[in-house]
């Protein structure tokens, strides 16, 4: 690359974090209100092949070690790109500015830093059209079906701000779209063994629609983890063929837990809290759990210091649950697990929840039927399983009458 | 490569005056990343850094926003802690500094705290030096670092039990799962000489005296100016034996 720009670009500058004391400027990142980036599809004729637009001060108009405004919005255009290929474009903005010499990018989105050191500056890296030029090439020597390209550098504080409203919207959209995804799109599930330094039979299947137990990672954590670290605790894991859709029993599950059960366990439910439930390690973060007396589930969070309907505080009944077993009727889980689609849907999902710590059915409203939500017990209401018997007779919960439907 | 000198003690005995002495020494040969692993002291006021964040504080709040769902499901975690990590670091032109923070309450933090070890790893990588000061426990080390350590100088002052402290933590640090280099002693606020018993107790534990240092006249009076450790003259007995150690090392 000598010769071309005026500063080297590879791989090799990856991870090279840029002190303070060595930056020349920075843009975004904690000091800055206002910034952001993002990559747009667009038809061939809307996009100026190898444009670069400034809008605002360039470098050389900035002060030495100050903090500036950005938005840098990239537009493409390609016979073979597709408006789901947007974010993933987006995410090379941080790997190719990290392959330039004394530049350094962190996060993305609404939260980017972007810091250029004085080294580089010296070099003659000391306009955003010579950055802009540099990644130009390599986006478009990386990535081949993109056919025309252009960037804007904004670094006009209410012109950022103005933008940033619009950029927002999409965030969001793409956000909603990710919480649609199923185990249906994808061909590829996560397992995670971070827990089994505790927990040796324990191994955490990690699908769209099911995070692993403590909370902490979701398929996209998967996916972003094993491709930083394939050797690491996060393994990519082949979704195989679906057994039972119900009840989420795949045969890639299936393997992976007699893998790394050392046998323990040759089966695993996904979605359900009967036979062959997943198994739980100690780091969950609620339990799911059964009430026989009306054959219904309640569930509790480590947060809830009291006792639950049946008469045991969360600590107690997670002794009875952790430690990589199976235990029917028992489900350390993650509460965002709540917000699936496919939450316990074999055992009839979240319409047979009949009592919760009130923390939880707040926090969790937007995802309880609204005609039910008065009709799952709380700490306030009843005190045991008796009280509940009694509550939900009275409301007329719709599981107790028997107007649930199990998917078949 | 990144040169690890990792300050252990037991309270009381001038462990985060002689890592903030360190830590200046060596920020006169290249850059250096100061860890504050010991909630209950201030390396910050001892270099004469402000304070952010606390690096625990961040990992709470990755934890909260995880429970409440705050969070983008497709930007991974751990980009999010890399950045709340560089947000708490506190920037100056040759020293950076971390503060720990407490250690983690009840709960599961294996996913954040191996989340945090990358992170750690990561940024420790661009710096000559980093030099954490650590509480007796050395709980940090252990859960957030698997930064191997060069060198484990551990600080006690003229008594039975602050040897027997040092003597604990060489032997605590062999569980941990980071690989150590050279480990030594240094006795703070020594009086004419080490006492004879203390010096057979430092024999009987295989301690590896670096440095004796004699009470130092000039601390008391920047105590109570509240100027920080490193203002310390040239001539001060602890600026001295901080040479010395810095020296001794090979660094």
């Amino acid at each position: 690359m000598a010769g071309i720009f005026p500063v080297d670009v590879g791989p090799q500058y990856e991870g090279e974090v840029i002190r303070k004391g060595d930056m020349y400027v920075e843009f975004g990142g904690p000091e800055v209100k206002s910034k952001f980036e993002l990559v747009t599809l667009k038809s061939p004729d809307e996009v100026e092949n190898e444009k670069i637009e400034v809008v605002g001060p360039n470098i050389a108009d900035m002060k030495e070690g100050a903090s500036y405004p950005m938005a840098l919005m990239i537009d493409v255009a390609g016979a073979g790109l597709e408006k789901d290929m947007e974010p993933v474009l987006e995410r090379r903005i941080h790997l190719y500015t990290n392959y330039i010499e004394g530049l350094y990018h962190m996060n993305q989105r609404q939260d980017m830093w972007l810091r250029l050191n004085k080294d580089s500056f010296a070099k003659g890296l000391n306009s955003l059209e010579e950055i802009g030029k540099i990644l130009m090439f390599l986006y478009t020597s990386e990535i081949d079906i993109i056919e025309k390209i252009s960037m804007t550098f904004i670094t006009d504080e209410k012109k950022v701000e103005e933008l940033l409203t619009e950029a927002m919207k999409i965030y969001n959209e793409r956000d909603e779209k990710a919480r649609g995804l199923k185990e249906e799109d994808v061909e590829e599930f996560y397992s995670c063994a971070l827990c089994q330094s505790f927990a040796p039979t324990h191994i955490c299947a990690i699908t769209p629609e099911r995070i692993a137990n403590c909370g902490a990672i979701n398929w996209f954590d998967g996916k972003a983890a094993y491709k930083l670290d394939p050797e690491g605790p996060i393994q990519e894991v082949k979704k195989g063929e679906p057994i039972d859709p119900i009840r989420g029993e795949y045969t890639g599950a299936n393997q992976l837990a007699a893998e790394k059960s050392m046998g323990a366990y040759t089966r695993v439910y996904l979605h359900s809290a009967f036979e062959y439930p997943h198994t739980s390690c100690g780091c969950f973060q609620a339990i799911w759990f059964y009430i026989p007396e009306v054959d219904a589930f309640g569930i509790v969070h480590r947060d809830f210091a009291g006792e639950t309907v049946v008469g045991t505080r969360f600590s107690t009944m997670a002794a009875d649950t952790s430690g990589g077993r199976q235990v029917e009727g028992f489900l350390g889980l993650a509460l965002e697990y709540l917000r699936s689609p496919k939450f316990l849907q074999a055992d009839g999902g979240i319409k047979r929840l009949v009592w919760a710590p009130k923390e939880i059915k707040e926090m969790y409203k937007d995802v309880i039927p609204e005609d039910l939500y008065d009709k799952i017990a709380t700490e306030e209401d009843v005190k045991n399983v008796d009280e509940l018997v009694e509550f939900l007779d009275r409301v007329g919960h719709p599981w107790v009458k028997g107007e649930v439907e199990l998917p078949v | 490569m990144t040169t690890t000198i990792a300050v252990a003690g037991k309270g009381g005995v001038g462990k985060t005056a002689i890592a903030a002495l360190l830590i200046d020494l060596l920020s006169k040969k290249g850059v250096v990343l100061a860890i504050d692993a010991d909630p209950s002291t201030n390396l910050n006021d001892a270099l004469g850094l402000s304070l952010r964040e606390t690096v625990g504080r961040a990992r709470e709040e990755l934890t909260e926003d995880i429970k409440k769902g705050r969070l983008s499901p497709t930007i991974s975690k751990q980009d999010v802690l890399d950045m709340r990590i560089m947000e708490a670091l506190v920037e100056s032109p040759k020293i950076d500094l971390l503060a720990m923070g407490r250690p983690e309450g009840p709960g599961c933090y294996c996913a954040a705290n191996h989340m945090l070890r990358l992170s750690m790893e990561r940024l420790a990588k661009n710096y000559d030096y980093m030099v954490m000061d650590c509480e007796a426990g050395m709980e940090h080390v252990s859960r957030q670092t698997t930064q191997d350590i060069d060198f484990l100088l551990t600080i006690s002052d003229p008594t039975m039990r602050g040897i027997t402290a040092a003597a604990r933590m060489k032997e605590l640090i062999k569980e941990m799962r980071t690989k150590v280099g050279k480990v030594y002693l240094a006795v703070n606020r020594v009086k004419d000489g080490l006492p004879q018993e203390i010096e057979k107790a430092i024999g009987d534990f295989g301690l590896d005296l670096i440095a004796t240092i004699p009470e130092d006249p000039y601390l008391a009076e920047l105590e109570i100016k509240g100027k920080p450790i490193i203002e310390l003259p040239e001539d001060s007995p602890l600026q001295l034996r901080a040479k010395e150690i810095v020296a001794k090392f090979g660094l």
